[in-house]
């Protein structure tokens, strides 16, 4: 592997940690990968970026429906 | 027991502290502030409660009879203001600082001078608040959400109230920061944070909230505060300001702060659904990411407070789906309880009592939240006793539903005695018929047009006021029976076995005797 991909990779985790988080769901293997493999930094910044990313989100659907 | 630490050290170090009064004054013990904790905000919880008393006496009937309209107005005030910053705030803090160190294995709080001081605040904020009733014009008069221009109008008791809310404001940050730097820094080794009981997880997320959103607080009383006595227009419309923007202020405090008096209830209920199920908790994984992610989107729906203050179309929409999305990881957690009790071995002992009940009437409140954040429907509904309702289904038998059941959980471990199980399920079943007697009805009231603070209302509204009102003295005198089983335990109630409850497995009952030595975990315990 490359390091590019690796860091891909690791992002890819993140990203789904957080939208894992958003619901609520969590397989308890993820949970002890994520916990072996990712920082609480990262969570927490993967975090606020959701919470951007739905905010956007939630914006541009109300955008959609208003329109 | 081989595993049992503490106790043959604890002696040597039990002479040290002064005795009688300075004792209490002096302590850095966490058992000793946690203790002081509960009860302040006991005598916090049978002020506030008195208040609302008052409140059902005058609501009994129509027409004016015991409070005038000023007095009634400063009631019910009081009574929300010390209810969240005097009893449910605090008796979690209390929770904490017993159990917290208890559970990750570490001898103390990591602050502990700073620990004596954050409670030691409490009582002279609560000083300042009940002695605002006797100051010329009385207590604050404009709601616990202290709204401009009536916050701004008021005389010396809102003054009172601002500085008693910094003071709360303080004890909260310090005491979080406290609560932070004990779980990062004193876990034994071995406790990884995946493997921290849920009560500490929920405990650790709620204290980033409190460091993220108390200073919003302070910063929109701090400006009342100006708004008041040193010429500034923040919030008056003459003066180029806004009454508004408080609203959205203060909201960015309020919908997380009422976030911060659920969440430790969750860990409780989660610590005491898995113990009377025997098995471990459904989901904690789910749980962990549950609690983390419903913190962060707590910040982003404040505005649903203030549909009817005017904001755009967007913006009402916007909120409104923000809202209903948050219900969905709370939704999982109470998937994750009933998940947890399904197929259990289960028992119903009263904390376990206490934690069905929370799960049982939140479902209700959060569903009555979800009819609230529907902005049609809460046009209709906002400022009625349907909104009543709804927060005290998810603050009375939620919050305080799963402090009893930790209450009782407990109990046995820090006195090392039992409390009256007959007497406890009593308790129980009693608050369960009043709570819902008193509360269920303000729903149809609430449909039906009654708005929310008035000390008067129309003749249609009788009968169910009569209900909630004999409802609310039933739930009041309940808690004293409350306050009768906790003292008799302390004082004469059966030793209790090292382990009364066969299915807990936190380290307070595998690591520890029974009742908790004054020092405990001075050698940390090796968590595998
Ligand atoms: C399922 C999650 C919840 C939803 C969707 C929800 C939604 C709402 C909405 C829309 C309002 C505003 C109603 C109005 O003023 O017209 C409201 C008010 C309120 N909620 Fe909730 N809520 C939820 C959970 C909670 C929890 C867990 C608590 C506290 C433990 C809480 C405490 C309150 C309080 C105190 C108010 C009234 C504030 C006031 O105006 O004095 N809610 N809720
Ligand atoms: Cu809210």
């Amino acid at each position: 592997m490359t390091a590019e991909s690796k860091k891909g990779a690791r992002i890819l985790q993140i990203a789904k940690a957080v939208i894992f988080a958003f619901m609520g769901i969590r397989k308890k293997s993820d949970l002890e990968q994520d916990a072996a493999t990712l920082k609480p930094s990262e969570l927490i910044i993967g975090g606020i970026i959701g919470a951007i990313i739905f905010v956007v989100s939630i914006i541009l659907i109300v955008r959609m429906v208003v329109s | 027991m081989a595993a049992v630490h503490g106790d043959a050290h604890g002696h040597g170090h039990d002479d040290h502290h002064p005795s009688g009064i300075m004792r209490w004054i002096t302590t850095t013990n966490h058992k000793d502030i946690g203790t002081m904790y509960l009860w302040f905000s006991f005598a916090m919880f049978l002020t506030g409660g008195t208040l609302a008393l008052g409140i059902r006496a005058e609501l009994f009937q129509p027409g004016i009879q015991i409070l005038q309209p000023e007095l009634f107005n400063q009631f019910t005030t009081l009574h929300g203001l010390i209810m969240v910053f005097g009893a449910i705030m605090p008796a979690f803090v209390g929770f904490a600082n017993w159990q917290v160190p208890l559970m990750i294995g570490a001898p103390d709080m990591a602050f502990a001078r700073m620990n004596n001081w954050s409670f030691w605040l409490l009582p002279v904020a609560a000083t300042l608040l009940v002695s605002s009733f006797f100051v010329p014009g009385g207590a604050a008069a404009g709601g616990w959400t202290f709204y401009p221009p009536l916050s701004t109008q008021g005389g010396l008791g809102v003054d009172l109230m601002i500085f008693a809310v910094h003071i709360l404001g303080a004890s909260s940050i310090m005491g979080s920061i406290n609560i932070i730097t004990t779980i990062l820094n004193m876990r034994a080794p071995g406790m990884t944070l995946m493997k921290m009981p849920m009560f500490v997880w929920t405990w650790l997320i709620t204290a980033y909230l409190l460091v993220l959103v108390m200073p919003v607080l302070a910063g929109v009383v701090t400006m009342l505060l100006t708004d008041r006595h040193f010429g500034t227009s923040f919030f008056n419309a003459a003066g180029g300001g806004d009454p508004v923007m408080f609203q959205h202020i203060f909201w960015f405090f309020g919908h997380p702060e009422v976030y911060i008096m659920i969440l430790p209830s969750f860990g409780i209920v989660s610590e005491v659904i898995p113990t009377f199920s025997r098995k471990p908790l459904f989901g904690y994984a789910s749980m962990v990411y549950a609690t983390a992610s419903i913190a962060i989107l707590s910040c982003v729906v404040w505005a649903h407070h203030m549909f009817t203050a005017g904001m755009p179309t967007v913006g009402q929409l916007f909120f409104m789906y923000a809202t209903m999305l948050i219900a969905v990881p709370t939704g999982v957690k109470v998937f994750n309880w009933t998940a947890t009790m399904w197929q259990g071995s289960m028992s119903f002992e009263t904390p376990m009592l206490f934690a069905i009940g929370f799960i049982f009437l939140f479902v209700i409140g959060g569903f009555s939240g979800v009819i609230c954040a529907i902005v049609p429907i809460d046009i209709q509904v906002q400022d009625t006793y349907y909104v009543i309702a709804h927060f005290h289904y998810v603050l009375v038998s939620g919050s305080l539903f799963a402090l009893f059941a930790g209450a009782y959980y407990w109990i046995p471990k820090w006195t090392g005695r039992m409390y009256n199980e007959t007497l406890g399920k009593w308790h129980f079943w009693l608050s369960m018929f009043f709570f819902n007697l008193t509360f269920f009805v303000q729903h149809f009231l609430g449909l039906a047009g009654m708005p929310r603070r008035i000390p008067d209302y129309n003749l249609q509204f009788a009968d169910f006021n009569m209900v909630s009102s004999i409802g609310a003295f039933g739930f009041g005198l309940t808690q004293l029976l409350f306050l009768y089983v906790m003292i008799s335990c302390i004082r004469s109630g059966e030793k209790a076995p090292q382990n009364p409850w066969d299915g807990a497995t936190t380290l307070e009952w595998t690591h520890l005797p029974t009742p908790a030595p004054y020092h405990s975990f001075e050698k940390p315990p090796v968590v595998k």
